[in-house]
Parts: C-alpha cells; sequence; structure tokens
C-alpha cells in the first residue's frame, strides 16, 4: 500500500465518480501546481507527482501491491475513475525538494533492496549518501512498520512513519525501527530537480484521447453487460416456462394417458408458445383447449381433476414472470 | 298397425331378436351422439343407420323393392360413415384437431340418404337379382370395412392405451370381429350363390340347378354363424356404447 505523507491539503475526500481526468490534469498544469494527487479506490490507490504543473510521475498500485507507471497508470486511473463509481481525490501541495523525493519513493532508481540492517553497516550508506550529495530516499521497514527518510544533496530533508502521515523533523521514531529485529531497508535514487524540471509526461500521452478510449470502452462494456443481462434473463425465464409446461405435462399426463403430452404441445403452440402458460387471457383459451380434448378420452370425473390441478398449477404463475 | 304385428308373429324369433337388438343399439348410438363430443357423431350415427338398414325386417312395406334396395344402400353408408367415424378419432389422436360440426356430420348423413334415395327413384325398379346384388356390394363394402375398423381400432387403442377410453375401444373391436363373421359368412354364401335370395331366384325365375346340397354342412354352419354373428353384433354395438358412456361419465 501507497503510505505517503500529507502536505498541505488543497481538497481531501474528493469524490472522483463525478470528474474527469482530464479536467483535473488540466486544472493542476495550469494552476502550476507542485505536489501530489491522490486518488484512492476500493481495490487500488493512484499517484500523480506534479512539479510546476508538470506530470512527471504517474503510479498505480494495486491490492497485491502490483505498480503500473506511465502510460499504463494513467489509462489504469482513467479507467478506475469511469468504471468504479466510487474513490476519493487527495490534493496535497509540496515542496519543490520534497517533490522530488516522493518521485524517488515512488520512481526512483533502487540503489538497495530488502537489504537486512544487521548484514549492512547503516553509517556506510548514511556516510555514501551524504559524500555522494544524493537525491532520494531511504525507506527502513520491517513486516509492521515502516520509516522513510527523504534526502535533498545528501542532507536529510525530513522523516515519515506509515503511523502519523505527516513529515517530521526528529529521526527518533526512525530510529526505533531500525532496531527492531529484521529490520530492512530500500535506497533510491533519483534525478536532482533540475533534470527532473525537463520530464513532462504530459508532453507525450494524451490524457483526453485516454479518458476518451475509457469512456467508449465503458459504454460498450455496459452495453454488451445490458445485452448479456436480457439473454441472461430470457434464458432464465425461458427455464422456467420449460419447467412449467413439463410440470403441466406431468399433469395432464397423469390423467389422460402418454397422449397429455401431445395434447398440451397442440394446445401450446396453438395459443403462441409455452409462454401462454403465464398470460391470464391466453392461460384460459389454453385450459379451454385442454379441456375440450380431454373430454374426449378420460371421464368426466377424471377431466374435472386434471382441471383443478392445472388451474391451482397456473394460478398466480404470471406474477413470478 | 295389425299389419306390423302380423309381420312381427310371421318373423324368425333370431330375426327378431336381431333387429330388436340392433334397435336397441341404433338407440343407444344416436342419443350418444346428441350427449358427445363432435368426435363421437360419425361413429354414432353410422351405428344408427345399420338399425336403419336392419330395419327392413320389420317394415310392412318391404314389398316395394325399391324400399328393400334401399335398406340395403342404407347400410353400405352406415359402415362407411362408422369407418370414416374411427379415421376421424385416428386423425384426432394423431393431431388432436377435430374440425367441423356435429349438425354437418347430420346434415351430410341426411344428404347421403337422400342420394341414395334419389339414385333409386330415377332408376327402373331393382329386379330381385338386381337388389341380390346390392346386398352383395353392402356385405362386401362390410367385410373389407371392418377389417379396416379393426386396424383403426387397434391403432386407436395403442395410441391412448393408458387413457380410460381405451379399454371402450376393445369393445368396439369386438363389435367389428362380431359384424366381420356376421356379414363375411353372409357375403361367403352369396359368393357361392348358396344364400336363400339366389335360391329363390332360380326356383321362381330361371332354370338354373344349384350344388347346395352337396356343401349344406358348411351351408349350415354359415347360416348358423350369421344368425348369432348378426346377434351378438347388435348387442355388443348397444354393450359398447353403454359401456364407452360409462367410462366417459
Amino acid at each position: 500500500m501507497l503510505l505517503l505523507p500529507k502536505g498541505n491539503p488543497l481538497f481531501e475526500n474528493m469524490a472522483v465518480s463525478k470528474l474527469k481526468l482530464p479536467d483535473i490534469i488540466a486544472k493542476l498544469r495550469n494552476g502550476s501546481f507542485t505536489g501530489y494527487a491522490s486518488f484512492v479506490f476500493q481495490t487500488s490507490t493512484a499517484v500523480l507527482v506534479f512539479e510546476a504543473g508538470r506530470l512527471f510521475s504517474a503510479l498505480v498500485e494495486d491490492e497485491n501491491s502490483m505498480r503500473e507507471s506511465g502510460f499504463q497508470a494513467l489509462s489504469s486511473l482513467a479507467e478506475s475513475m469511469v468504471t468504479t463509481g466510487s474513490g476519493a481525490l487527495n490534493v496535497y501541495t509540496l515542496s519543490k525538494d520534497l517533490t522530488m523525493c516522493f518521485y524517488a519513493l515512488l520512481e526512483g532508481e533502487p540503489l538497495c533492496k530488502d537489504q537486512n540492517l544487521t548484514l549492512i553497516d547503516i553509517n556506510a550508506i548514511h556516510e555514501k549518501i551524504k559524500i555522494d550529495k544524493m537525491n532520494g530516499c531511504l525507506r527502513i521497514f520491517t513486516d509492521e512498520h515502516t520509516a522513510i527518510v527523504f534526502y535533498k544533496e545528501g542532507n536529510p530533508l525530513g522523516f515519515f512513519h506509515d503511523g502519523d502521515r505527516e513529515i517530521e523533523t526528529s529521526p527518533t521514531e526512525t530510529q526505533k525501527i531500525a532496531g527492531m529485529p529484521g529490520a530492512k531497508i530500500d535506497l533510491f535514487s533519483t534525478k536532482n530537480a533540475s533534470e527532473l524540471a525537463e520530464a513532462n509526461l504530459l508532453e507525450f500521452i494524451n490524457v483526453q484521447e485516454i479518458w476518451d478510449a475509457c469512456v467508449a470502452l465503458h459504454k460498450s462494456v455496459i452495453n454488451i453487460t445490458d445485452t448479456e443481462s436480457q439473454e441472461l434473463a430470457k434464458i432464465i425465464v425461458s427455464q422456467q416456462l420449460a419447467e412449467l409446461e413439463e410440470m403441466v405435462k406431468s399433469i395432464v399426463v397423469d390423467s389422460v394417458g402418454r397422449i397429455g403430452r401431445g395434447i398440451v404441445d397442440k394446445e401450446i403452440s396453438d395459443n403462441g408458445g409455452n409462454s401462454c402458460l403465464v398470460d391470464a387471457d391466453r392461460a384460459e383459451k389454453f385450459m379451454k383447449g385442454i379441456e375440450r380434448t380431454a373430454k374426449l378420452l378420460v371421464s368426466g370425473t377424471n377431466s374435472k381433476v386434471m382441471m383443478e390441478r392445472l388451474s391451482s398449477a397456473l394460478t398466480g404463475v404470471d406474477s413470478e414472470f | 298397425m295389425d299389419k306390423f304385428l302380423e309381420l312381427l308373429s310371421q318373423m324368425n324369433p333370431f330375426e327378431l331378436v336381431k333387429v330388436i337388438s340392433w334397435g336397441v343399439a341404433g338407440a343407444i348410438s344416436f342419443y350418444f351422439s346428441v350427449g358427445n363430443a363432435r368426435v363421437w357423431t360419425s361413429i354414432s350415427i353410422g351405428f344408427f343407420l345399420i338399425f336403419l338398414s336392419q330395419a327392413y325386417g320389420i317394415n310392412p312395406w318391404t314389398h316395394y323393392q325399391k324400399l328393400t334396395a334401399y335398406h340395403y344402400i342404407v347400410g353400405a353408408a352406415a359402415i362407411m360413415t362408422i369407418t370414416h367415424g374411427f379415421l376421424e378419432y385416428y386423425v384426432f389422436c394423431r393431431t388432436f384437431e377435430m374440425p367441423g360440426n356435429k349438425l354437418i356430420v347430420y346434415l351430410t348423413a341426411l344428404g347421403i340418404l337422400a342420394a341414395s334415395g334419389a339414385l333409386l327413384i330415377v332408376n327402373p325398379t331393382p329386379s330381385p337379382n338386381t337388389i341380390r346384388n346390392i346386398k352383395m356390394v353392402e356385405n362386401a363394402i362390410w367385410v373389407f370395412l371392418c377389417i379396416v375398423n379393426i386396424e383403426l381400432i387397434r391403432k386407436i387403442y395403442s395410441t391412448i392405451r393408458d387413457s380410460d377410453i381405451s379399454k371402450g375401444f376393445i369393445a368396439f373391436g369386438i363389435v367389428f370381429v362380431c359384424i366381420f363373421l356376421w356379414r363375411g359368412a353372409d357375403l361367403y354364401l352369396q359368393i357361392y350363390q348358396w344364400d336363400q335370395d339366389w335360391q329363390d331366384i332360380i326356383t321362381l325365375m330361371t332354370e338354373e340347378s344349384s350344388d347346395i346340397e352337396e356343401y349344406m354342412g358348411r351351408v349350415e354352419f354359415s347360416r348358423e354363424v350369421i344368425r348369432y354373428a348378426g346377434v351378438l353384433s347388435g348387442v355388443s354395438v348397444g354393450g359398447a356404447f353403454t359401456y364407452m358412456y360409462k367410462l366417459l361419465k
């Protein structure tokens, strides 16, 4: 799960369902926004990182921690916005330096991954960060806790812990996590701010087209789904009618004998198919037809019993369809 | 009335019983046709017509030869109507369709009777030989259509085997077996010219001789079959309709 520190909130918990991704991005771009926008859905979270209105990072992480970035991330985000009908948008402003560190966290180059703290010299790593004047972040984590240290040109900018969601200046909590058994580290480096200033996903990705494609696809899926639903409903109704027809046949066969199946088939055919069994007017004609034919084959008593059974079988059935 | 009673007293007891049994059968079948569905109309009317054809024995005007011939023609029409009725029933069992209405069946039967009467009126008075020929044709039609009806009844029975009235068709099957024996025996005698009509004709009108004396055994046997099977036919028709009526009640 993406745990990100809050910056200065511009919007929080805004419903995504009524928003359009191209409009959001245009607004942030035109406002020369620096910071990040997070889109929180039930099964995924998307983060768009902006610096002076330029989108230089787009990342989507699903519930299985699978990540997508760039074009794929924007496509996934657009799809989630169009299809889920829920989700919340949070927009936070950050300083230019922290934004760069965010980029490192999200898409930086991993220099060190899943390294057990007991097996490495953490002081040497700190020394290397300082000497190399590294931009990036150091993530220290156990199975249950995470702390992130952001660096700019080798100097720590602040500390973030998964509990409080605020950038802190005190390293105390971070040191605690580092001291826990089984603690590991990841080290990500990124370009400096001036190099990042050249990156802008919006220059080569047309968000409007992605959005339009997602909307069109969603509409077609809805249409297909509607058609499939109608087909399914038809199949279900047809199965229920077939079961009803079989029940009617068994009643008639009980009284008239096996010839009863043919009688029912003929009357159903004469009355426009087995849907006549659930249509009050046609069911009445069907019953009269059955009675008329049965009278030629069975006694009046048997015919009466059969008609009573048929009547009770078909009474109220129309409301079920 | 006196003439009618005199005629009855002169009748062979077997003939009298046969006519009475066909009278009862005719009444039952006609009642059945009125009170039941269209599909039974042709069958019932047909059996009723048999009574009319058999009633020549008690008809005080049978000395009118055209009237005698008419009885036999009605007999042929009767079995054709019955066969048509069973064919209709068989088609009904396969298609469950029963077009037409009772009135048309009644009117058609009346039309056939009227047409048969007209045919006799416009033609010369039939000689005894012609009457015998008509009677032989009637018997031939009866024998052939009895076989057809037995087969139709078998097919109807196998189609509606497990319905209430299926056993009623077995009863009709028995009826047609009786009729087949009755009419078949009569036809047999006619074909070999051992029938009473032919004997009368050659005695009174020609100088032909007959070999009947050589085959008296089989002639007597055939005559017995005609007697008993004729009575049984009438009784079985009445019984079959009564049984069917009970099954349908």
